[in-house]
């Protein structure tokens, strides 16, 4: 019993341990973003075509204040921060000024709960390149990704119907500050869209949205306070499926020795759609691929990968998967699998595939023992209905004895949680190998094309380990055999 | 991050990686290091003495540390 309450006594140290470990405290909670800006005229393009949601947030932003201004601040509740990811922000007028610096800008949950307002509030943070002058306007244009956003209904199926979700959202920006006009656009896959939410119109408008075609717009408004929200639900068929990877280990190895980057994925694949009603029918299946080929399972995955790739392999648990083709020549390499069995709704399959590549296209002598590597961040497969990431391990292993890592990535910056060296040991190995390791959340495939550049020096001392330590070892087999060769083990005559 | 990345990349344009051995050749080179190697072990066996360590020993050992190396990398192990 005295054991019992012990034990139970240290896992509660564990957890509050480990809570407070995991907790940001960047700002008090009892933060509430200044009343600096005014939102002059707002476009909010909520796109659902693909599997994941890309927001668009066009907004003309104005100071109000008397001094220069340069933080602007975005509200999300908690449980939409943790599934956003891809933020980025331009000037739309200016794109010369590049991405701003975006930051996720948390309150520790824990004291935020405690106090009554605004518990559930996160906030991103926008700094602006130059601060705003009192009464000045700028156009910000803001993209991000909304993950795991949809729910279908109904929630399960048969196998040869058409799949229907839903995604609810706010019909006004949900803004820290006022907000003088706007309007909220929603682009659907199809012009197929049974059910929404109407709004009382205002001006010429009796109801809100107005439907063209597969898009619909919500607005006009006028003049909305801060923090006004006014909640929207959409459904709209999606025969197609909702591919989410929960985990990408993604491996890229370099040899000098062998002049080759090896790749290889790891994927945890999971389909996040409507359940089958009825137990899977195989028979129905492969009728239904002659009179409707159109569905909701996922049947095949295209990766195009970049010219010069060679040697790709596709396994899963069981072993090497067959049903897989790459096709590589000097136009293209492009590597076409189809998983074991056809993905429904809320099915996972891990697999994982790989291929190797010539070192000169992707790595570069800069001067004397220094190198740089230039790999696709991200090089999923590339589908008409999008792909989601949750988490993704990006792990560059260098040579053994490469040093002075330094990195740049183009991915959104608030999308990488970690970052770091550590080493890595695997065949021929005696220190381990310097690899780099990020991790990042929350990324979709529209940063398929996004580079990763990575620097590093690697001396030719570096390099001869592997061979001198064999040859030490194999020279040390020689002497040791003249030396046990030499031992007399006859008995002797006198 | 390290924003001069980018400029360092476009620099080294002219000068892109190429290795000592390509990779065509590796599994030959890997195997004619080895039986190299094999031999002169072959050779030693014949002949302990404390001359031949050093004599056969030391290319022996070398055309094997250099033969394994290109052997691993010859049969798609790029260390």
């Amino acid at each position: 019993m005295k054991t019992l309450a012990v034990f139970s006594a240290v896992l509660s140290l564990l957890a509050t341990a480990s809570a407070s470990s995991e907790s940001k405290t960047n700002l008090p909670s009892t933060f509430k973003p200044p009343q600096v800006f005014k939102n002059a005229n707002l476009v909010h393009v909520v796109s659902v075509e693909k599997n994941f949601v890309k927001e668009n947030i066009n907004v003309l932003i104005e100071n109000i204040d008397k001094e220069a201004q340069n933080e602007y601040y975005l509200p999300f509740t908690g449980d939409l921060m943790s599934r956003v990811g891809g933020f980025e922000v331009k000037d739309r007028k200016d794109a010369a000024l590049g991405p701003f610096t975006v930051e996720a800008a948390e309150f520790d949950p824990e004291s935020a709960n405690s106090s009554s307002q605004n518990s559930d509030i996160q906030y991103f943070r926008i700094r602006l390149p130059t601060p705003l002058k009192p009464g000045a306007q700028q156009t910000l244009g803001i993209t991000y990704y909304v993950l795991k956003a949809y729910s279908p209904l109904p929630v399960s199926i048969a196998q040869d119907e058409q799949q229907y979700l839903t995604y609810s959202f706010s019909a006004y920006v949900p803004s820290v500050y006022t907000t003088s006009k706007q309007k909220t656009e929603v682009k659907f896959p199809s012009s197929v869209i049974p059910d929404y939410t109407k709004l009382p119109g205002s001006g010429d408008v009796k109801e809100f949205p107005q439907k063209q075609g597969s898009k619909l717009t919500y607005g006009p408004f006028d003049e909305k306070p801060a923090g006004a929200a006014e909640p929207v639900e959409v459904r709209f068929e999606f025969t197609k499926p909702i591919n989410h990877v929960s985990e990408l280990e993604r491996d890229i190895e370099v040899s000098h020795w062998g002049g080759n980057v090896a790749f290889e994925e790891r994927y945890t694949l999971y389909h996040r759609g409507a359940n089958l009603s009825n137990l899977f029918n195989r028979v129905k299946w492969a009728q239904q691929q002659y009179y409707n080929p159109v569905s909701y399972a996922l049947k095949e995955l295209k990766f195009p990968l970049r010219v010069g790739s060679a040697d790709a392999y596709f396994t899963d648990v069981i072993g090497n998967v067959s049903t897989s083709k790459f096709r590589s020549n000097k136009r293209e390499a492009l590597l076409e699998i189809k998983p074991r069995y056809p993905l429904f709704g809320g099915w996972k399959y891990p697999f994982t595939i790989g291929w190797n590549s010539d070192a000169k296209n992707f790595l570069r002598k800069v001067s004397g023992s220094s190198y740089v590597l230039n790999v696709p961040f991200l090089e999923g497969p590339k589908q008409a209905e999008g792909f989601e990431y949750e988490n993704v391990v990006l792990r560059v292993v260098l040579p053994e004895g490469a040093e002075n890592v330094k990195y740049l990535t183009t991915i959104p910056t608030s999308s990488i949680t970690e970052a770091k060296v550590e080493i890595h040991k695997t065949f021929l190995d005696t220190i381990g190998r310097t690899t780099l390791v990020i991790k990042a959340r929350n990324l979709v495939d529209d940063f398929r094309d996004r580079e990763l550049i990575v620097s590093y020096d690697y001396s030719l001392m570096a390099s001869l380990r592997k061979p001198v330590i064999i040859f030490t070892s194999v020279l040390a087999v020689f002497a040791a055999a003249w030396v046990i060769g030499g031992v007399e083990m006859k008995f002797s005559k006198n | 991050m390290d924003s001069s990345l980018h400029e360092v990349w476009q620099a080294a344009s002219g000068s892109p990686f190429i290795p000592t051995i390509g990779k065509g050749s590796q599994f030959f080179l890997g195997f004619l290091l080895l039986v190299i190697g094999l031999a002169l072990s072959g050779l030693f066996a014949l002949n302990r003495s404390v001359v031949n360590v050093p004599v056969l020993g030391i290319p022996a050992s070398l055309a094997v540390a250099f033969g394994v190396v290109y052997m691993f990398c010859g049969v798609g192990v790029y260390v």
